[in-house]
C-alpha cells in the first residue's frame, strides 16, 4: 500500500462512521413518507456540511449526510484512456446491477464515477461497521481491479499480436 | 481458437454432405442456401437450372471489380479450372459441383471451393508480389475497398511490398482498446525475426497515403504491413495471404475477446462485492433444524 | 449497400441451432456443450476460470468440445435458460466467429428465449451483443412464438395467426405453450416428463429383454436409430398387436449394426417397438409409472385452463415443434384423441341442458408441417428475412441512448405476408 492511500483510506473510514448516524424521520412535505432527505433536499436543516476527501486531482471521495441518508460518490483513479473506459465500463456494469447491491445509486454524482446511498434503513437492518468496511473494501479493490485488467488486456494484445506475427 | 480460420464451414460441409450422400446413392435433393462470409461476401449454394444433381456454389463480392483489374480473373481460371462456368447473375464467380460425375478428390475440391473467397483475394497480393519480384517499380497502387468503409492499399517497390489497411471502429471504446493492440503490433517485431514490420497510425493516414482520398478520423486507424523478398518468395507467399488477407477481422476478433474476457472478469469481481456487502447482514439465526427426512425438528427441554 | 442476412440462433438446452435467414434449414445444428480447462486452484469459480494471457480462448464447443481431451464440458443453459453468463459468452464468440463466419458488426441478429424468461435475462443477452460484439440490431424472440410462425408455411394467407398452442417436444422434456396473440399465456404452460430421450429409454429397455446380439454400449445408440428410422403412432395399440401377430413378416423390421469394437455385424428385430416406443406419449404409464396422464388429456387441460374467449382458436390451432414430434401420425392421433375429449365434454353440457340447447361444435385442429424438426429455427429464419424484421429491432444506437433495458420488452412481430 503506497503511502498516501492508507491516511486516505483512514479518513474516509472515520468520516464515514461518523456519517452514519442516521434516524428514522418522515418526510416534513408530505404526509406519511420517508423520503432519504440527502436526495430530496426538501430542507436545509436536515442536510449537513458535504465533506470532500481527496487524495489527489483526481481520486477523492464526497460524502454528504444528512438527518436519515448518506450519500457517497467516489472517483476513481483514471490515468491514461484505458484505464478510463476500463473504469467507465466497469461501473456501468456494476450500476446495472444496482438492485442486488441494495445501497448502490443507480447513477452517479456529477463528476464522480460511482455513488452510493445509505439510509436509514440500510444501517437498521446492516451492521454499520460492516457497511463502512464495504465501502473500504470497494475503494481498495477497484483500483487493484482496474489496474490488473488494463494489465491483462495488454498482455492479451502483446501474446495475440505475436501470434500472429509469429505466423510469417 | 486465436487465428481465425481461413475456410467456409458452411460451403464444405453443406459440399460435403451432399457428395456423401450422392455416393451413398441417396436422391438428391434440391438445394437453395444462403450464407455470408467476413467482408460481406455472399455465398449461394443451388442446383443448376434446377437439376438436382448439379450444384453451383456462387460468390458474391462487393468489391470484385476491383479484384478484376488485378486479375482476380486468371487466378481463378489457374485454380478452379474446368469447375468454373459463367457466373450466376447477382454473383459474380460460379462453380459447378456434379454429383452424378463426382470426382475421386473430392474432398480437396470441396476444401478448395471453401477458399473461393481467399483466392479471390489473393490475386492482387500474387499480382503485386510478383511485380516486386521482377523488380518493377511505378505501377500504380491497388485500392480495394473491401468495406463500406474500409481499404486495403497495396504498393510494390523493388524490395519491399507495403500492404495499408484502413480500418473504422463502430465503438468508441474499441478505438482505445484497438490502439493497445496495435500498438503491440508495432512491438511484435521482437517476437519473431522473420515477421514483417508493422507501423500503424491512429486518426490520420500514413505518408504514403496522404495525397489520397484516405479519411481522416477519429474512429479510423491505419495499419502498414511491410513485406520483404522473403514473405513475397513463391514458397511462402500463400501463407502470407492466408495470413494477411484475415489480419482485419483478426483485428477485431481479438478486441471483441477482450471485451468478453472483460466482462467475465466484471462477473467475477461483482460476485465478489456482492459477498462483502452481504457480510453486514445480520446472519438470521433460524432456529427451526430438519431432520434428515425433511421434517421440523423442534427441541422440547 | 444491400444488408447482410442476419444470424438467427437459437440456443436450447440440447442443441443450438444456428444459421443465417432465409435458409430453410440451420447451417449448423450442434450441442449446446462448451469445453474449457479447469484449473485446480482454489477461489470462487468465476475468479478461478480467468486465467492468464488469452487462455480463456482455449475452448471447443459444439462436437469438438466431445472430442477435446483434457478439457471439461459445460453446459451453459439449463431448462432453457442461460445458468453461466461467462461460459454463455465465449460459446456466442465461437459460434459467430468459427461457425457462421460473420463479423458481427455488419449483420442483424435474432436469438430466441424459453417462454418465462427473466427480463434481466434479457438485459444480459442485450449486454453481450451489443456491447462485446457491438451488433447493429437485436431481437429476442420467444421460441413458442416462432413455433407458431413456422407452421404458416402449411396454411393459407388468412389462416395466418399468432394464437396456438405449440407443442415443443426435444429430447428432454415437452412442453405445451399457450400463446395469444404472439403473447404467450404464462401462467397456463404445462411440462411433461416424457421426450425423446424416454422413448429412447423405453425402446433400450424392451429390446434388453429380447434381443441379445447388441453390444452393451451400443444399445442406447442402436435404440436412438431404431425410434428414428421405424417408429410410428398407431390408431389402436390392441388392432395393432393383432395385425403384427397375424402378418409378422410384413410388419416386423431389421436392424442392421456394426459391433464399434469387434467390427462384426449384428442385426436386431423389431416388432412391437415400433408402435409402443412412441405410445408412452398417449400412455405414460407403460415407462413412467409416477405420471399417467396422456398428452392429449394435458393440453385439453391447459386449452381449459386458459381464458375463455381464446379457447376456441386455440383448439383450432395446435402446433407441433421439435424432432420428438416427428412421429408419423402423430398429429393425427393427437388431434382424434382431443377431439373425443372435446365431443364428449360437448354432448354432456348438452344432455345437461336437457337436450334445449345444441352447442356449436369445436373445431380441433393439430398442424402438422415440413419444417416441425427445426421449427422455431425456421420461424426466425422466415421471421428474420422479412423487411418488417429490421424497424422492430433494437438498435446499437438505441442500446447506447437509454440502456439495455430496451430489451426487456420485444414487439410482437405483425402479421407476415
Amino acid at each position: 500500500m503506497s503511502a498516501t492511500l492508507k491516511p486516505y483510506l483512514t479518513a474516509v473510514r472515520h468520516t464515514l462512521t461518523a456519517a452514519m448516524c442516521l434516524d428514522n424521520f418522515s418526510s416534513q412535505v408530505v404526509e406519511r413518507h420517508n423520503k432519504p432527505e440527502v436526495e430530496v433536499r426538501s430542507s436545509k436543516e436536515l442536510l449537513l456540511t458535504p465533506v470532500v476527501i481527496s487524495r489527489n486531482e483526481k481520486e477523492k471521495v464526497l460524502i454528504e449526510a444528512s438527518v436519515n441518508s448518506v450519500r457517497i460518490s467516489i472517483a476513481v483513479k483514471q490515468a491514461d484512456e484505458i484505464e478510463k473506459i476500463l473504469c467507465k465500463k466497469f461501473m456501468r456494469f456494476m450500476m446495472r446491477r444496482a438492485e442486488n447491491f441494495i445501497v448502490l445509486r443507480r447513477k452517479p454524482i456529477e463528476g464522480y464515477d460511482i455513488s452510493f446511498l445509505i439510509t436509514n434503513f440500510h444501517t437498521e437492518q446492516m451492521y454499520k461497521h460492516k457497511l463502512v468496511d464495504f465501502v473500504i473494501h470497494f475503494m481498495e479493490e477497484i483500483d487493484k481491479e482496474i489496474s490488473e485488467m488494463k494489465l491483462a488486456v495488454n498482455a492479451r494484445a502483446r501474446i495475440v499480436s505475436e501470434e500472429f506475427l509469429k505466423r510469417f | 481458437m486465436i487465428l481465425l480460420e481461413i475456410n467456409n464451414r458452411v460451403v464444405e460441409e453443406t459440399l460435403t454432405v451432399k457428395i456423401k450422400n450422392a455416393q451413398a446413392g441417396l436422391k438428391n435433393e434440391s438445394i437453395d442456401v444462403k450464407v455470408a462470409d467476413f467482408d460481406g461476401v455472399l455465398y449461394r449454394i443451388s442446383n443448376l437450372n434446377g437439376d438436382k444433381s448439379k450444384i453451383r456454389i456462387s460468390i458474391a463480392l462487393k468489391f470484385y471489380k476491383q479484384l478484376q483489374e488485378h486479375g482476380a480473373d486468371e487466378l481463378l481460371k489457374k485454380e478452379y479450372g474446368s469447375y468454373l462456368i459463367a457466373p450466376e447473375t447477382g454473383y459474380n464467380v460460379s462453380c459447378l459441383l456434379d454429383l452424378e460425375n463426382i470426382p475421386s478428390n473430392w474432398p480437396d475440391i470441396v476444401k478448395k471451393i471453401g477458399l473461393l473467397k481467399r483466392n479471390c483475394f489473393a490475386s492482387v497480393f500474387e499480382k503485386y508480389f510478383d511485380f516486386q519480384e521482377a523488380g518493377e517499380e511505378g505501377h500504380k497502387r491497388a485500392v480495394i475497398h473491401y468495406r463500406s468503409d474500409e481499404t486495403l492499399y497495396v504498393e510494390a517497390k523493388s524490395d519491399r511490398v507495403t500492404v495499408v489497411f484502413s480500418t473504422r471502429f463502430r465503438d468508441e471504446d474499441d478505438v482505445i482498446i484497438g490502439k493497445v493492440f496495435m500498438q503491440e503490433l508495432k512491438e511484435g517485431l521482437r517476437a519473431s525475426h522473420t515477421a514483417p514490420p508493422v507501423l500503424f497510425s491512429h486518426r490520420e493516414p500514413p505518408l504514403e497515403l496522404q495525397d489520397t482520398d484516405a479519411k481522416v478520423d477519429n474512429n479510423v486507424g491505419y495499419v502498414t504491413f511491410v513485406l520483404f523478398p522473403r514473405h513475397t518468395a513463391k514458397n511462402t507467399r500463400d501463407n502470407t495471404i492466408n495470413l494477411i488477407h484475415m489480419f482485419r477481422h483478426y483485428l477485431h476478433y481479438h478486441i471483441k475477446c477482450s471485451k468478453a474476457y472483460i466482462h467475465s472478469r466484471m462477473r467475477a469481481k461483482t460476485s465478489e462485492f456482492l459477498k462483502v456487502l452481504n457480510r453486514a447482514r445480520p446472519e438470521n439465526k433460524s432456529t427451526d433444524k430438519k431432520t434428515i427426512s425433511g421434517r421440523a425438528f423442534i427441541r422440547r427441554d | 449497400m444491400d444488408k447482410l442476412p442476419p444470424c438467427v440462433i437459437d440456443v436450447g438446452t440440447g442443441y443450438t441451432k444456428l444459421g443465417f435467414a432465409g435458409n430453410k434449414e440451420p447451417q449448423f445444428i450442434i450441442p449446446s456443450a462448451i469445453a474449457i480447462k479447469e484449473t485446480a486452484k482454489i477461489g470462487e469459480q468465476t475468479t478461478r476460470r480467468l486465467g492468464k494471457g488469452v487462455e480463456d480462448l482455449d475452448f471447443f464447443i459444439g462436437d469438438e468440445a466431445f472430442d477435446a481431451t483434457g478439457y471439461a464440458v459445460k453446459y451453459p443453459v439449463r431448462h432453457g435458460l442461460v445458468e453461466d453468463w461467462d461460459l454463455m459468452e465465449r460459446f456466442l464468440e465461437q459460434c459467430i466467429f468459427k461457425y457462421l463466419r460473420a463479423e458481427p458488426e455488419d449483420h442483424y441478429f435474432l436469438l430466441t428465449e424459453p417462454p418465462l424468461n427473466t427480463p434481466e435475462n434479457r438485459e444480459y443477452t442485450a449486454e453481450i451483443m451489443f456491447e462485446s460484439f457491438n451488433v447493429p440490431g437485436l431481437y429476442i424472440a420467444v421460441q413458442a412464438v416462432l413455433a407458431l410462425a413456422a407452421s404458416w408455411t402449411s396454411r393459407s394467407h388468412e389462416d395466418r395467426t399468432l394464437t396456438g398452442i405449440v407443442i415443443d417436444s426435444g429430447d428432454g422434456v415437452t412442453h405445451v405453450i399457450p400463446v395469444a396473440e404472439g403473447y404467450v399465456i404464462g401462467s397456463c404452460i404445462k411440462h411433461i416428463p416424457i421426450a425423446g430421450r424416454n422413448i429412447t429409454y423405453f425402446i433400450q429397455s424392451l429390446l434388453r429383454e429380447r434381443e441379445i446380439g447388441i453390444p452393451p454400449e451400443q444399445s442406447l445408440e442402436t435404440a436412438k436409430a431404431i425410434k428414428e428410422k421405424y417408429c410410428y403412432i398407431c390408431p389402436d395399440i390392441a388392432k395393432e398387436f393383432a395385425k403384427y401377430d397375424s402378418d409378422p413378416a410384413k410388419w416386423m423390421k431389421k436392424f442392421d449394426g456394426v459391433n464399434s469394437v469387434t467390427k462384426q455385424n449384428f442385426s436386431v428385430d423389431i416388432g412391437y417397438e415400433r408402435f409402443l416406443g412412441p405410445e408412452i406419449f398417449f400412455h405414460p404409464e407403460f415407462s413412467n409409472p409416477d405420471f399417467n396422464i396422456p398428452l392429449s388429456q394435458i393440453v385439453d387441460d391447459v386449452i381449459q385452463n386458459c381464458p375463455i374467449d381464446v379457447r376456441r382458436p386455440l383448439y383450432n390451432n395446435i402446433v407441433l415443434s421439435g424432432g420428438s414430434t416427428m412421429f408419423k401420425d402423430f398429429g393425427r392421433r393427437l388431434q382424434r384423441d382431443i377431439k373425443k375429449t372435446v365431443d364428449a365434454r360437448l354432448k354432456q353440457s348438452e344432455d345437461l341442458g336437457g337436450g334445449r340447447l345444441k352447442p356449436k361444435p369445436i373445431d380441433v385442429q393439430v398442424v402438422s408441417h415440413h419444417m416441425q424438426r427445426y421449427a422455431v429455427w425456421f420461424g426466425g429464419s422466415m421471421w428474420g428475412s422479412t423487411p418488417e424484421f429490421y424497424p422492430m429491432c433494437h438498435t446499437k444506437e438505441a442500446y447506447e441512448e437509454y440502456g439495455p433495458s430496451i430489451c426487456r420488452h420485444n414487439p410482437v412481430f405483425g402479421t407476415m405476408t
